[in-house]
């Protein structure tokens, strides 16, 4: 047997006194990062943005010192041979790497042809590839779309297909960088299926070691709770040094406090924990097990009781929820579409040998008024981004009329928008009036969105939620009555997600009308006065948060799911849905008390 | 993409269409490529039976060109005087070299026209590295920039649109367009676009491309047909060429200076 093959027992990644360092920046990203994984194991990468957890990632694929201009000290091992001395592309035999926008990964224009091209470049006999692509694909249980064009899948069919690619391969290591950020529920639901099934030993041979970094949590671990959380974590601080590693329930109880004071998403548990730290049990390691199916707990969100009580007692009419905002009364109508029919194909005149347009929406009544905050629902590709296009005047009705003055829009991918080098710049894109007025407007903005200190970056340049806070100030910056945004908390952690709930709720409150479409049902719960539910090509409901939510015939025809939170407390706390979710966001994390060992 | 010309190898298509544009540029006199060309449209109307519309539109832009090498060469070549307006004159050496070239213009079109209609870019790729030795880090870099051509479109739209919410509106109520914003559009789908190659080109190396000695999967097939298309194509050429010179039609590059 070579050398290089190693033993079962050795890890397959060993990073010792690993540190690196950017030209740019005098901090380093990793700080002597001692680590150590064994072969099947499974951990999860927990930390603030800009914690390292990407660096760290890049140490184990190659990337760094190979591809990115960063310094490496220390040592990394992936399967016994030292990452420094080898190729990103050798090493990419070993691991295997699924990130967050499978568009950009995914390379080739035939589902079958992307998985195979790994194998193709490994110089796999033609003869073999053909079995091993079917394998892959049906491990993902993707094995229908074989024959289907990349170009026509969606976001989540999609990221399956790239993980077929991955795990093809048969990589000894999985690193997964936020597989789910740019999934609807159903597309997180197929992935986490997929990744489990990719975790264990089968055909395909031995399950290869996985770490996972991921923003939302609760989504994929799913039904099965903290239980379904690789059983290990790691947890990186500020300067990328490991503050904690250990069993997942331990360390989560540990940190939870301190992950949710630096504006982290957590399992639901974690969060109850961070805000009350007496919450919980004893023994964190024995706490929720494998067979805590939420079926089997009455429907709970989660599986502790105390858990449980601290929620009751958020959703009691009593205490101080001063911040929590009246459902406003209806103020003058700002915009209104009747008989809409929507369709993003160009509407000309109608010829003999030109069909009509494809209509994705039709008779659609919509009417916005002042001061109130309105979401939009709906499965992927139902027809939201073209109903919000429509009403922005930027796509023209197939049918109907829209009336109102002109609209803003904040775009699902806040990179299309950018169109200025500077994030000052940016901001003052297209204002009204003279230069002092258009100065006092972008200094206003940047302060009220936490940008002053970006003025002069490059919006390009800037981390995912300081982009998103650009976007959403740089329209808010025209003053129109009313703001129209397209997943205005796509990839948010928890900080930046409550600080655009923040941002939409003062603009409601100087009255103009908001309008959003979501795929976050908890966030939707929590700052919506009005829910649109689309679906079957038209409007499928059109009323208040807990009527529409509660009605389980129309979320099965318009493909929504609630989460496990949202559902228990339509049930046990009817009423209360809101006020309960904005004092569990708004409840300040609490250090728990160091044990008294007597 | 069917019928018999989508079925041959991509390779000897592009080849073919090399070797019949050299040939031609040995041709001086008008018929020999007008005939050529009236057998390329005829086998590819025939062989890849393309849309007629298609056809026609690719048609507009080919004899715009081919009527401006005309008229340049008619005006300009000095010889025997056929029609003179003051300082213009029509010289019927001109007209000649000017009709030939024009043809020639038409010809390498249609051929050019013919190979894209009936040739799929990633076939074309592969069949690039396997068969003509292409670079495998230039072959690959290039199916992935044509899924990256492909989501363009998209993107261009959402950009524009991005641009015109944020427009000042003009006189009647329009938001403001003009060369200034769609440069800054362009600029903008640009570092996008760069953005994203640098993704995609890390992803390629991710997975293992340019490790050498790679297998393809799925061959882009090279058969005895494709051996007798070329003949066909090859000999066809030749057999018009040589009764053009035998009825003493064919002239060569003497022609450009009045031999």
């Amino acid at each position: 047997m070579p050398a290089s093959h190693p033993t079962v027992t050795d890890p397959v990644v060993q990073l010792t006194e690993v540190t690196v360092h950017t030209p740019r920046r005098p901090a380093p990203l990793l700080h002597t990062v001692t680590l150590s994984i064994a072969p099947g194991e499974r951990m999860l990468l927990l930390g603030t943005s800009g914690a390292g957890k990407s660096t760290l990632l890049h140490t184990i694929s190659g990337g760094i010192p190979h591809s990115v201009n960063a310094d490496l000290s220390g040592q990394v091992l992936v399967n016994g041979r030292d990452t420094s001395a080898s190729t990103v592309v050798d090493i990419a035999m070993t691991v295997g790497v699924l990130g967050q926008d499978p568009s950009s990964s995914v390379t080739m224009s035939q589902v079958d042809q992307e998985v195979a091209f790994p194998l193709e470049n490994q110089g796999v006999p033609a003869a073999e590839i053909t079995g091993r692509v079917q394998e892959a694909l049906s491990l993902v249980g993707a094995a229908h779309l074989a024959g289907r064009g990349t170009s026509t899948l969606s976001g989540g069919e999609l990221q399956r297909v790239a993980l077929a690619g991955t795990l093809v391969g048969r990589p000894a290591v999985l690193l997964l960088d936020e597989p789910t950020a740019m999934l609807d529920a159903h597309g997180v639901t197929m992935v986490r299926a997929a990744v489990a099934a990719a975790g264990v030993d089968g055909a395909a041979g031995t399950a290869p070691a996985v770490v996972l970094v991921e923003h939302r949590l609760d989504e994929l671990a799913g039904p099965a709770g903290l239980a379904g959380l690789p059983p290990r974590t790691v947890l990186l601080g500020d300067g990328g040094v490991v503050l904690a590693d250990g069993p997942t329930v331990a360390v989560l109880k540990e940190q939870a406090a301190t992950l949710h004071r630096a504006g982290c998403w957590l399992p639901l548990e974690a969060e109850l924990w961070a805000v009350a730290p007496a919450v919980g049990p004893d023994d964190a390691e024995t706490a929720p097990g494998p067979d805590d199916e939420s079926a089997g707990r009455g429907g709970a969100p989660i599986a502790d009781v105390r858990g449980l009580a601290l929620l009751d007692s958020f959703a009691a009419p009593s205490g101080a929820a001063a911040t929590l905002r009246a459902t406003p009364t209806p103020g003058r109508t700002l915009l209104e579409g009747t008989g809409l029919s929507v369709s993003r194909d160009r509407v000309r005149r109608r010829t003999a040998r030109r069909p009509g347009p494809r209509i994705l929406l039709r008779d659609v009544d919509i009417r916005l008024t002042a001061g109130e905050i309105v979401a939009v629902l709906g499965a992927n590709g139902c027809g939201k981004t073209s109903l919000l296009l429509t009403l922005a005047g930027l796509v023209d009705p197939a049918a109907g009329r829209i009336e109102g003055q002109r609209p803003g829009l904040v775009f699902q991918n806040p990179e299309h928008q950018f169109l200025r080098h500077t994030v000052a710049e940016e901001i003052g894109y297209g204002l009204p009036g003279s230069a002092a007025d258009r100065a006092g407007i972008v200094a206003h903005r940047l302060a009220g969105h936490r940008l002053e200190h970006l003025a002069d970056q490059n919006p390009h340049r800037l981390s995912g939620g300081e982009k998103r806070r650009l976007s959403l100030a740089a329209m808010l910056a025209h003053d129109r009555p009313v703001l129209l945004a397209d997943e205005p908390t796509f990839g948010l952690d928890r900080r930046d997600t409550l600080a655009t709930a923040t941002a939409l709720t003062e603009a409601a409150a100087t009255g103009r009308g908001i309008l959003f479409s979501s795929h976050d049902l908890r966030f939707v719960a929590a700052l919506a006065d009005r829910l649109l539910v689309l679906g079957d090509g038209r409007l499928l409901a059109d009323g208040p948060i807990e009527a529409v939510l509660a009605d389980a015939d129309l979320l099965r025809t318009a493909g929504l799911t609630l989460p496990p939170l949202v559902s228990w407390l339509l049930h046990r706390h009817p009423g209360a849905l809101r006020r309960t979710l904005h004092r569990l966001d708004t409840a300040p994390a609490v250090d728990p008390v160091p044990a008294v060992v007597s | 993409m069917t019928g018999y010309l989508a079925r041959r190898n991509p390779t000897v298509k592009l080849a073919l269409l090399f070797a019949v544009s050299l040939a031609t540029f040995f041709l001086f006199d008008p018929v020999t490529p007008a005939v050529l060309y009236l057998l390329a449209l005829a086998a590819i109307v025939i062989g890849a039976r393309p849309e007629p519309r298609a056809l026609a539109a690719a048609h507009l832009p080919l004899l715009a060109f081919a009527l401006g090498i005309l008229m340049v060469n008619a005006l300009s070549r000095p010889g025997t005087v056929l029609w003179q307006a003051g300082a213009a004159r029509v010289t019927v050496e001109g007209l000649e070299v000017g009709a030939a070239l024009g043809a020639r213009a038409l010809l390498i079109g249609i051929l050019s026209f013919g190979f894209v209609v009936c040739t799929d870019a990633v076939a074309l790729l592969t069949s690039l590295y396997q068969h003509a030795r292409l670079n495998e880090r230039v072959c690959f870099a290039l199916v992935a920039g044509y899924r990256m051509l492909q989501q363009l479109g998209g993107e261009w739209e959402v950009i524009r649109y991005a641009q015109r919410v944020r427009a000042p509106l003009g006189r009647h109520g329009q938001p403001k367009a003009g060369p200034a914003r769609f440069g800054l559009a362009a600029f903008a789908l640009l570092v996008m676009m760069v953005r994203r190659g640098e993704r995609v080109a890390q992803s390629l190396e991710a997975r293992g491309l340019g490790r050498g000695a790679r297998t393809v999967w799925r061959p882009v097939p090279l058969t005895s047909h494709d051996g007798w298309f070329a003949v066909a194509v090859l000999g066809g050429v030749a057999l018009t060429i040589g009764v053009s010179v035998l009825a003493g039609v064919a002239r060569g590059p003497s022609a450009l200076f009045g031999g």
